[in-house]
């Protein structure tokens, strides 16, 4: 944290979303008084469950959506005043390709050209400069439709490089990708944060991802619950957890409850506890209640330990899925 | 502004040219239906004052109009899979002004609508339609403007539309319609009196008037016909309107409510 400069390159204030009524659903809030300051230069990757607001907080960070209330300055401009000069700054991948596939890689990136009223004469040595961070070189002329997932994903980051933007917000960049395609994209993304120092905002579901990070912010139901370095993240469990499978947890949980020194969540047939003195604890359970438990483990914790802490729910099965 | 209006009109002319299948159903399918029904009814085509031509003929300016119809209805639909692909997020998020998106769509459809009907214009003197070069010219104003006013329009039915099979329904239910009884398969002048009142309010029953018209008269004659101004301005309103609300529709950000009002009342959970 150190590292990074006093100006933030993302910087939210009290920062609500509502979203209008329809006749059969009433307003729904999606973002509940957030506060955020993102350093330039760093990389930050927004987790949450499913519905915690991470995509509204994209809308608007991306200027698709105005707030109902508060403010959001990239490099201290004023988003919501002067939307186009701050667009300029800001390189936006969506989870959904943004590439036409009827047409080639170079047609596509023309496109955007245009479209950032990048000057012709600056065209050619931008796209060098940005192919050089992909494997495109030579499939300028391919149409997207045939590219491999991670080719047309490298297509994405090439496209939005090309009016060098001095943010990168990535809403699940790597989501559909093998975990070959996974590493080689974040491995990119961590080059061109270091040599172009451009800041970094990706939200992701991927906990090895925002282990990458320099700094993840975990958000539900509209609140940001947690914001800080993965390591300081996870050494707020302590040093170790406790994590026991058994059909019942509520009722080996019962046994911990005179103490006061050890914390512990339930989530589904999973016990998890925190504190002190663990391998004992471990030895005393497995005296006590063998007939219980099926398995038992310490470990250190991880952001995930500390996700399904906050956010009181483990992962669905389609985010396992994305994490394995 | 201009410029990426331009590269997003190329973008619908290189896409046109790489779906053949686009290609040869939008052309195919007026050929097909002008052969058949101009073929089928003109032996029993007899109306007051038009004795002397086919109904292949009396259908030629309707099909010039479908395939301005068709133009627009598929260079719109695109946006679409626009939107369900992300690629129009990623337009949206650019710094050229929205407006570009539609002058684009527009620019885009009027140029594969004049390539398209092109090759049918070789068709008048087989026909024997007295077309001259500065009907054309008076031809192509007609042509603009309709197939301007068909491509907003599509615009803007399109832009609210979730599925391609939507927009579909309300090509069946809408826009064919508006085709049907805009003159281009039987005359107004003898249709019944609710039929021709909703001809008549119908504001592509002018626009057919600016594509039949140049055919038979000259441009001396248009100059002084009362029916072809009005004609031309109730066209031009219908395109400019439809125009306008397409810009004013793509202008539109979602905003969230105040809070204020909905923090105590509205459940949690949301995106």
């Amino acid at each position: 944290m150190d590292d990074f400069s006093q100006v933030p390159a993302v910087h939210i204030s009290r920062l609500h979303h509502v979203y209008p009524g329809t006749r059969h659903e009433a307003p729904r809030l999606a973002l509940d008084g957030v506060n955020l300051n993102i350093p330039t230069g760093a990389f930050f990757v927004l987790t949450g469950p499913n519905g915690s607001g991470k995509s509204t907080l994209f809308k608007i960070l991306s200027g698709l959506t105005r707030p109902g209330l508060g403010t959001v300055s990239i490099h201290g401009q004023d988003l919501l005043a002067v939307p186009n000069r701050v667009r300029r700054q800001m390189g936006v991948i969506f989870q959904r390709p943004a590439l036409d596939k009827h047409l080639t890689v170079l047609e596509n990136f023309q496109i955007h050209a245009g479209l950032h009223a990048i000057p012709s004469h600056q065209f050619q040595p931008r796209l060098d400069a940005a192919l050089a961070w992909s494997d495109l070189q030579t499939r300028l002329h391919t149409r997207v439709g045939t590219l491999s997932g991670g080719l047309a994903r490298q297509a994405e980051l090439v496209k939005v490089l090309l009016h060098e933007p001095q943010l990168l917000l990535l809403d699940e960049p790597t989501a559909g990708l093998d975990p070959g395609g996974r590493m080689a994209f974040m491995s990119t993304l961590r080059r061109l944060q270091k040599k172009r120092n451009v800041t970094i905002l990706m939200t992701s579901h991927i906990f090895a991802e925002a282990e990458q990070a320099d700094l993840v912010g975990i958000l539900r139901q509209g609140q940001l619950l947690a914001m800080d370095a993965p390591s300081r993240l996870t050494a707020r469990l302590g040093n170790e957890i406790l994590v026991i499978q058994a059909d019942d947890p509520a009722a080996i949980a019962h046994t911990l409850t005179n103490r006061p020194e050890l914390s512990w969540q339930i989530h589904n047939h999973e016990l998890r506890i925190q504190g002190t003195q663990l391998p004992t604890l471990m030895a005393d359970l497995l005296q006590a209640q063998r007939a219980r438990i099926q398995t038992l483990a310490i470990k250190q914790p991880t952001l995930e330990d500390l996700y399904i802490t906050l956010t009181g729910r483990a992962l669905t099965s389609d985010e396992e899925e994305e994490n394995r | 502004m201009i410029r990426a209006t331009l590269i997003l009109a190329r973008r619908e002319w290189i896409r046109f040219f790489r779906q053949p299948h686009r290609v040869i159903g939008s052309l195919a399918q007026p050929l097909l239906i002008w052969a058949f029904l101009g073929a089928g009814f003109s032996p029993s085509f007899r109306t007051p004052g038009m004795e002397q031509i086919s109904y292949t003929e009396y259908f030629y300016p309707g099909i010039l109009l479908m395939l301005m119809l068709f133009s627009g209805i598929f260079s719109t639909i695109t946006l679409i899979e626009d939107r369900a692909q992300g690629l129009m997020q990623g337009v949206l998020v650019s710094p050229a002004p929205r407006m570009a998106i539609v002058m684009g769509k527009v620019i885009g459809g009027i140029a594969i609508a004049g390539i398209q009907t092109l090759p049918l214009l070789l068709a008048a003197p087989l026909l024997d339609i007295p077309l001259t070069w500065s009907g054309l010219v008076w031809l192509t104003g007609g042509f603009l403007i309709a197939t301007l006013g068909f491509t907003a329009l599509g615009f803007l039915i399109a832009w609210n539309m979730e599925s391609t099979a939507g927009f579909h329904a309300v090509m069946s239910v809408f826009l064919m319609p508006m085709w049907m009884l805009s003159g281009a398969l039987f005359p107004l002048d003898h249709a019944p009196m609710w039929l021709k009142s909703l001809m008549i309010i119908n504001p592509v029953t002018h626009a057919l008037t600016l594509i039949r018209t140049p055919l038979y008269h000259s441009p001396m004659e248009l100059l002084t016909s009362s029916s072809y101004w009005w004609a031309g301005g109730i066209a031009i309103t219908w395109a400019s309107a439809c125009l306008v609300l397409a810009l004013w529709r793509v202008n539109q950000v979602e905003r969230g409510l105040d809070p204020a009002r909905f923090i105590s009342q509205s459940p949690k959970g949301p995106s």
